[in-house]
């Protein structure tokens, strides 16, 4: 299976969870996320000729709410969206794959693992509470 | 000079059209811009030869909406721009003419703004850039988030967010112009299906389409022109921002509203506390509590209770989206920011029938764009 977002995540070697790509900045060495952004997000630096650097898709739920109506094109509803820090500084919208949000607090390590769409050979990025994983 | 603004004179709203804010039809743009600009003119009893240049705050029209529209009003050769900023293209279309009167470039300057319900088509979405979620984007998402962190983090209950909406459609009962006509009890808002989160539909402003235009002069061709003084309300202030690395999660939106908000309070050399009217971004429920705390006309931690206290009730101390609001109104994006001017003037005015402000003499309009760019403006009686 090959990745919806390669520009953003690979298969971890576990073969189930996701590394993210982030770039990391030769001025600051801050993470910006994902690694092909045209700019460092914390001083502006070009990041020329950075080199992609793969990360275990690892953050900290910060908030979460139950989309209710499909607010993009094929939204499946209900589902959960809720914003994660995955780096220092660096906070991403992900979609997270509970079956409802009682089993969500704000705090909780999250990971990111493979999902499979229904086409079969194509996945995208989930987050699960990581203490689900184990 | 201190304040630029105060240039040329001053800059002063003359007039005042809106053709009211509607469910997306077929009306062509052309038709809604058109009555706006001509309701404008003879508001401010004057002729479309007079109107030196023009500003066109819009976002999913397309290019050149202007000179498509202006035409039919006749080929006077007048400068014309048009402007996009989400939003708050209005309200920079707006800033625009103020600049170009106040810096002594033009005396009689419309701004307008005219939207259709576009295609949802936005600058994030074309930079090349992949998303973890597919809404990332979406303005819903994030304020339903912004409603969850407040409710969770206040401790509040989701009655104190829906009696926003409450407020604002009942405010908009009031408003011909406005494209909600019924008043809505806190059991309806909270029984209405939700959309994202704990937000229901009707704390969400609605899709739409219309059209808001102002015509602004000079103080010196106030004069030169015999308007009536009366009539005209002043711009004290015009301060535009955009947002600045978050520092605590959740603050950036807040932030990006004080710190503009501020900047006009301080350009206008008043407090909060002076404001009786803020019209302000309420697209969601939420965001009207929050950012009354940001501009200051209730304390931190207060907007909920400022609120169910009646204090921005039309009639308390600060009529806070006495239109209506996104909410109400409704949000046809380009007018938006301009339809709240209109608003400001008609109430310092003392003409805003059935749903007047007493004593109105100083008044807020504030807009933020895709939550990442923020500008706000103050107006005042001619001679406060």
């Amino acid at each position: 299976m090959r990745p919806r977002h390669p520009s953003l995540y690979r298969l971890a070697a576990d073969g189930r969870s996701l590394d993210l790509l982030f770039a990391q900045c030769p001025n600051c060495q801050g993470l910006s996320f994902p690694a092909n952004a045209p700019g460092c997000m914390h001083c502006g630096d070009p990041l020329v000729q950075v080199q992609p650097i793969a990360r275990p898709g690892r953050g900290t739920l910060l908030e979460y709410v139950t989309l209710h109506v499909a607010l993009a094109p094929g939204l499946p509803t209900p589902s959960i969206a809720g914003d994660i820090r995955i780096a220092e500084q660096v906070v991403e919208e992900g979609v997270i794959a509970v079956e409802d949000e009682s089993a969500l607090h704000p705090g909780m390590a999250m990971m990111a693992i493979a999902v499979p769409l229904p086409s079969g050979d194509v996945f995208d990025c989930r987050f699960i509470p990581e203490e689900a994983s184990q | 000079m201190n304040n630029w603004i105060d240039g040329n004179e001053g800059v002063y709203v003359a007039g005042i059209g809106l053709h009211p804010y509607q469910f997306p039809s077929e009306t062509p743009y052309t038709h809604l811009g058109l009555t706006a600009v001509r309701g404008a003119l003879a508001d401010a009893g004057l002729t479309w030869p007079q109107v030196q240049s023009a500003y066109v705050g819009t976002t999913s029209i397309g290019m050149a909406a202007g000179r498509v529209m202006f035409r039919h009003l006749g080929s006077t050769g007048l400068a014309v721009a048009q402007v996009e900023n989400a939003s708050a293209s209005g309200s920079f279309a707006f800033r625009q003419a103020c600049m170009e009167i106040s810096h002594g470039i033009k005396d009689v300057v419309l701004a307008v703004g005219v939207d259709k319900h576009g295609d949802g088509r936005r600058a994030a979405n074309k930079d090349g850039i992949e998303r973890l979620s597919d809404t990332a984007t979406i303005p819903a998402v994030k304020f339903a988030l912004m409603a969850r962190n407040y409710l969770r983090e206040r401790g509040a209950g989701m009655e104190s967010m829906a009696r926003v909406a409450v407020k604002n459609h009942g405010n908009a009962a009031r408003n011909p112009y406005a494209q909600f006509r019924k008043p809505r009890t806190l059991e309806q808002v909270l029984a209405s299906p939700k959309v994202a989160g704990d937000l229901t539909v009707q704390q969400c402003c609605p899709r739409g389409e219309g059209a808001a235009a102002v015509i602004l002069v000079s103080g010196h061709a106030l004069k030169r022109l015999g308007l009536d003084p009366r009539r005209c309300v002043r711009v004290r202030a015009s301060a535009a921002t955009s947002e600045r690395d978050e520092k605590v999660y959740g603050q950036g939106p807040i932030e990006l509203v004080r710190e503009s908000s501020q900047l006009a309070l301080e350009q206008a050399g008043i407090g909060a506390d002076r404001l009786d009217l803020l019209e302000l971004h309420d697209a969601f429920s939420v965001e009207e509590l929050l950012y009354s705390e940001a501009v200051g006309v209730c304390a931190q931690g207060e907007g909920a209770s400022y609120l169910e206290r009646g204090d921005s009730q039309i009639g308390g101390r600060c009529a806070i989206n006495a239109s209506g609001g996104l909410i109400g109104m409704g949000h046809p994006l380009g007018p938006t920011g301009i339809g709240q001017i209109a608003e400001i003037t008609r109430q310092i005015r003392g003409e805003a029938e059935g749903r007047q402000h007493p004593g109105a003499r100083w008044g807020m309009a504030h807009m933020i764009g895709l939550g990442s760019v923020a500008i706000a403006h103050v107006l005042s009686a001619a001679n406060a």
